[in-house]
């Protein structure tokens, strides 16, 4: 039995006021959005902080901002939000898909985006959907902004570049353009489900050739991964059908999953070939 | 000929409005959780750190201030430290020097103010053990079994044997045979385990909660706590299902609760948290069955060897009547002349197994109606013509002798379900491992055909005599009606509705009158366990008779009092008699409570008196009546990933008679639910460190709304006309045979057949994908 009445809860009203909280070790707090992620370890025997800064709603980081060639994504954005927003589904339709698989309506209603990327687990259904956009993550502090690039991140077994100052306030996302993207995610059931293994792609085919590509995979390493293998191997490349079948081995080859609850290594390694070949088929 | 009275419109076939709906949609309705005990402490469990090993001590860690904290362990036991279940074996709480079998077993209880005080105490108390090497799984018994049989360490054994199985096989022209293996199931009820024990002053014990069987504890743990049957009172809270899992659990929680309650002299209430409830109660058992089946080129079976194993875990506990139960369906549905069966519970260091839906059934039929599938394909017939062929029918002999009567539904169940699933159409379209033209993902169609015996087992209900009474009262609106005294609980599956049915048909009674509380031993006569799909058929034949019993007294005293002694009957809630102007029942009622202290009627259920049954044997009529039904699965599988899918299941069904239409089409799509989970999705393994590996609610993968295919139910009537209303049972067999059903569509999808549950999309591709070298 664990209860949360202990935890000393912030909930500033700015973000201004989130960060000066922060800036200080005595104020500083576990940063809590939708709880979604961390009421579930903390019921599961991790031990509760005594602080925590609720990021939940803040005005600064809960909007999407439509630029000339990015969507600004704010991290305090929920799910529920991204598959509801038709700017998000033009632009950015992988991560609309990605946002649709989180857990079920409920969890999607209080799940935001920044708590997903900050909680850095390998099953993060929209980590691959934001790393093949090739954008970045906006980390916010008293002293300032910066950039990080998404392919930069998630940097070991849930570890972000982020330091306990920062907060994450955007994720600023390149916009499609003529490229394809897909989704497909592999779970333990149709919905409440973490994933096996999923894969999103962005792929740009003009004048039958493979022009621009990224392809990255979840729950298949200690992180989210960009297949940069495959992704030069089809670099430039007429997506044929032979070209398919080396892209999906080559997938298999170089992946190194483990066998853990929810799968198999031999399935997981089979699997992430056959989601690159579906996002290769029918482009 | 008396002109017959106006026909009262009957509830008994109807779908009434479940009694309890109110209650629990708005929120009134008060579990456990919502109830409040003065001076609470709140007890919890201190279990053993390795599945084997002698117990070497119990140590509270005297640097943790236990001031206000009971710690009580095997010597705060009033009595015998042992709880009766099948074979008192089982220790209450293990002791000192003695064995512990499994990791989690008890060897203590704390008991403080708050849950979370209570946990850290725990913690805080060293368990001390001398470890000795654990068996942990069936797969490592049953390699004992196949290996070194003398080694296998069985706790029950059991055969059932017709006819002459050398002969059977010398007459056959082949024979097949294979094993099919299924792991744990969780029953994950909504509401977990929960109960409280209130010590009383006169020494006796009050024990309340979420309890499927109240008489259980009353006469199980006598031993224990040095009480006799009316000093242990039961009384139920509203239970948030239960599903078998609430069965002979409640019993140890009981105990344990108590050991502490006497000691402190507190009412000490012992509720587990999801994780606690999935690591450390009991699940369905394991099974491996191996069947060698020997039949002619025409099909005919000649002989059917079967041996099924069931994981018992450390004890026995009641696992022998699984077994039995198992074993009574491996080979009942169809006709064999030469059939043995040998029935075994291995003792394994895991959690002991218990009842779930289906108790042994579900186990017998997924081997069974996977083997025939697979000796119809062998004999190039096809599945739905070859069941047609060989399926057992009236006036044919079980494996133990039992002559099937004619109230048997089972030739229509199986010609109805194939003809509302086009059967036949839709096995030209299964994919058989190859995509049909126009086919994105491999189709595939499966069957499955079974019976459930409804009620005890054998001469259970003979020597049982389920007993039950209808009494008068006044109801909570200070009005008389009656009220239903049977010690059947409802878990959710709506006993409450179809007995309330069952009384005011009898009576005659407007149902607003008829209250059924909730069960109390103090108050309630022993009725029996609800379990073995017994209590529609047994108990609701009990309160039918009981009714009929209070109503010839109602119509006795009103003829007396009302219409100078001439023949008074009770229509429509008014007492009329040819002649006299009729009395409202409430006017009769009232003057019999006030004059006569109110009025009882009893009822006490007894068999056929020419049912025989052998229980060392097992030759006879091993149920009283048996439910059927026929059960087709369609299902999809992705080649992309082998991700699996069931689009539509149909069910047909014969329960004798549905008292209910709606709440029982509920319970059958409730059970296909999860006979789906079973095949598809749960799946639980025990770890090196004797726990098991997916105890959360995150790993533990049970269907969603999402995972539910489109269902068509459907009802055929063979009532059991010798109990009115003349229901069969119907709780467990929709759990019992959609497993199979599903295993052979996937092979009809794939061209291969898989025998192991759950059918995982990583099962499908290992199959498809054979490492080169590896095992086939
Ligand atoms: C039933 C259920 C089903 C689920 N299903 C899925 C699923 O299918 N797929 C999936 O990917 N996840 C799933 N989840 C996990 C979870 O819902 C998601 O990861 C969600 O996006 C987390 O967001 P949150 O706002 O609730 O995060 P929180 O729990 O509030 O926080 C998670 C982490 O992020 C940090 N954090 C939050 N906001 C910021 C910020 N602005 N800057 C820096 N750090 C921050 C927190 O400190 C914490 O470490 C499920 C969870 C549940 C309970």
């Amino acid at each position: 039995m664990k209860t949360t009445e202990h935890i000393d809860i912030r909930c500033p009203r700015t973000l201004a006021e989130a960060l000066r909280l922060q800036a200080d070790e005595r104020t500083r707090g576990t940063l809590l959005a939708g709880g979604t992620d961390l009421m579930v370890q903390w019921a599961s025997g991790v031990p509760t902080p005594v602080r925590a800064t609720s990021v939940w709603n803040l005005p600064e980081i809960s909007a999407i901002e439509v630029c000339a060639d990015c969507l600004e994504i704010g991290a305090g954005v929920t799910h529920a939000f991204l598959v509801d927003c038709t700017q998000v589904h033009r632009h950015l339709p992988a991560l609309a898909a990605a946002a649709a698989t989180v857990g079920a309506a409920q969890i999607q209603a209080r799940g935001t985006l920044g708590g997903n990327a900050a909680n850095a687990s390998p099953a993060g259904d929209t980590a691959p959907a934001l790393l093949v956009t090739g954008g970045s993550v906006v980390l916010a502090s008293v002293s300032g902004t910066r950039e990080v690039p998404l392919d930069r991140f998630w940097t070991a077994y849930r570890r972000i570049d982020a330091r306990p100052d920062e907060i994450i306030v955007a994720f600023r996302l390149p916009k499609k353009g003529k490229a394809q993207e897909r989704f497909r995610k592999i779970g333990t059931r149709r919905a409440q489900a973490i994933s096996k293994v999923m894969a999103a792609s962005r792929i740009l085919v003009e004048k039958g050739r493979i022009q621009s590509v990224a392809i990255a995979l979840g729950s298949i390493a200690p992180t989210p991964v960009r297949l940069s293998e495959v992704e030069a191997l089809l670099a430039g490349q007429k997506p044929t059908p032979a070209l398919i079948d080396e892209a999906e081995k080559l997938a298999q080859a170089s992946v190194r999953p483990i066998a853990d609850i929810r799968s198999t290594a031999e399935y997981r390694r089979w699997a992430s070939g056959r989601l690159v070949r579906a996002a290769l088929e029918n482009l | 000929m008396a002109k017959s009275l106006p026909r009262i419109r009957r509830l008994v076939g109807q779908p009434f409005p479940r009694v309890d709906a109110d209650g629990k949609a708005r929120g009134t309705t008060r579990y456990l959780a919502d109830r409040h005990y003065p001076g609470l402490r709140h007890g919890v469990v201190v279990r053993s750190p390795v599945p084997r090993g002698i117990l070497k001590a119990v140590v509270p860690d005297p640097d943790f201030d236990w001031t206000g904290i009971v710690l009580a362990t095997a010597k705060d036991i009033p009595g015998i430290n042992v709880v009766h279940m099948h074979d008192r074996t089982m220790p209450l709480l293990a002791e000192i020097g003695g064995e512990i079998r499994y990791r989690g077993e008890p060897v203590g209880v704390v008991a403080a103010k708050t849950p979370e005080l209570a946990a850290a105490a725990a913690a805080r108390v060293r368990v001390e053990v001398d470890e000795l090497p654990p068996l942990l799984t069936l797969q490592e018994a049953v390699a004992t079994f196949k290996s070194a049989p003398a080694r296998f360490d069985s706790m029950k054994n059991q055969d059932i044997v017709k006819g002459d199985l050398a002969h059977g096989f010398a007459a056959a022209d082949e024979i097949l045979e294979a094993e099919y293996w299924a792991g744990h199931q969780e029953q994950l009820y909504l509401e977990n385990q929960g109960l409280v024990v209130v010590p009383q002053k006169d020494g006796s014990i009050l024990a309340e909660g979420s309890i499927q069987c109240p008489y259980f504890p009353v006469h199980e743990l006598n031993d224990p706590l040095k009480l006799p049957p009316e000093k242990i009172r039961v009384r139920q809270t509203p239970i948030g299902g239960a599903f078998g899992g609430k069965e002979e659990y409640p019993t140890m929680l009981v105990g344990y609760a108590a050991v502490a309650a006497l000691k402190s002299g507190r009412p000490v209430k012992i509720a587990y948290e999801r994780h606690e409830d999935i690591l450390f109660t009991p699940k369905r058992h394991p099974v491996w069955s191996r069947y060698k089946v020997g039949f002619k080129k025409d099909g005919t079976l000649t002989a059917i060897e079967c041996d099924f194993i069931l994981d018992g875990g450390a004890y026995l506990t009641i696992s022998d009547v699984v077994m039995f139960r198992g074993i009574l369906h491996c080979a009942v549905a169809y006709r064999c002349d030469h059939v043995t069966i040998r029935g075994k519970v291995a003792r394994t260091h895991s959690v002991p197994c218990g009842a779930f839906r289906g108790f042994g059934a579900p186990q017998a039929i997924w081997g069974i109606e996977s083997h025939v599938d697979a000796i119809a394909a062998r004999l190039g017939k096809t599945p739905d013509a070859y069941r047609l062929q060989i399926h057992a029918r009236p006036g044919d002999r079980t494996p133990t002798g039992q002559i099937l009567s004619k109230e048997n539904g089972a030739t229509d169940c199986l010609r109805l379900a194939l003809r509302r699933a086009d059967f036949a159409r839709k096995l030209k379209q299964c994919s058989r491992g190859r995509l049909l033209k126009g086919q994105k993902k491999y189709y595939g169609v499966g069957l499955s055909f079974f019976a459930h015996g409804a009620a005890f087992t054998g001469d259970g209900e003979a020597k049982f005599k389920a007993k039950g009474r209808v009494e008068l009262a006044l109801l909570d609106d200070g009005r008389p009606g009656v009220d239903i005294r049977v010690s059947s609980t409802e878990m959710g599956q709506g006993v409450h509705t179809v007995f309330t049915q069952i009384a005011a048909d009898a009576l005659d009674l407007d149902p607003a009158r008829i209250r059924f509380p909730l069960a109390d031993t103090a108050l309630v006569p022993n009725s029996g366990p609800t379990v073995a799909s017994r209590t529609t058929m047994v108990v609701g034949n009990v309160v039918h008779r009981a009714a009929l019993d209070l109503k010839s007294q109602i119509e006795a005293f009103a003829a007396l009092r009302h219409f100078r002694g001439a023949a008074a009957r009770l229509r429509g809630s008014r007492l009329v008699a040819q002649g006299g102007k009729s009395v409202p029942f409430a006017k009769v009622a009232r003057e019999m409570l006030a004059e006569l202290g109110g009025a009882s009627g009893f009822f006490q259920f007894e068999l056929p008196a020419d049912i025989r049954w052998d229980q060392t044997t097992f030759k006879g009529d091993s149920y009283p009546g048996y439910s059927w039904s026929a059960n087709v699965a369609e299902i999809e599988i992705d080649p992309l990933t082998c991700e699996i899918a069931v689009k539509r299941v149909c069910a047909v069904l014969d329960i004798g008679r549905v008292v209910n239409p709606v709440t029982a089409a509920g319970q059958v799509e409730g059970g296909l639910t999860q006979a789906l989970g079973y095949a598809l999705l749960e799946k639980i393994g025990t770890g090196p460190n004797g726990l098991y590996d997916a105890a959360r609610l995150q790993t533990y993968i049970i269907p969603t709304a999402l995972d539910v295919p489109e269902f068509d139910v459907k009802f055929v009537e063979y009532p059991y006309s010798f109990a009115p209303p003349g229901a069969k049972g119907l709780g467990e067999l929709p759990m019992d045979g959609l497993a199979p059903a599903i295993a052979n569509a996937v092979a009809a999808a794939i061209g291969v057949r898989l025998r192991r549950l759950p059918i995982t999309p990583e099962a499908i591709h290992a199959a498809l994908h054979p490492v080169s070298g590896g095992a086939p």
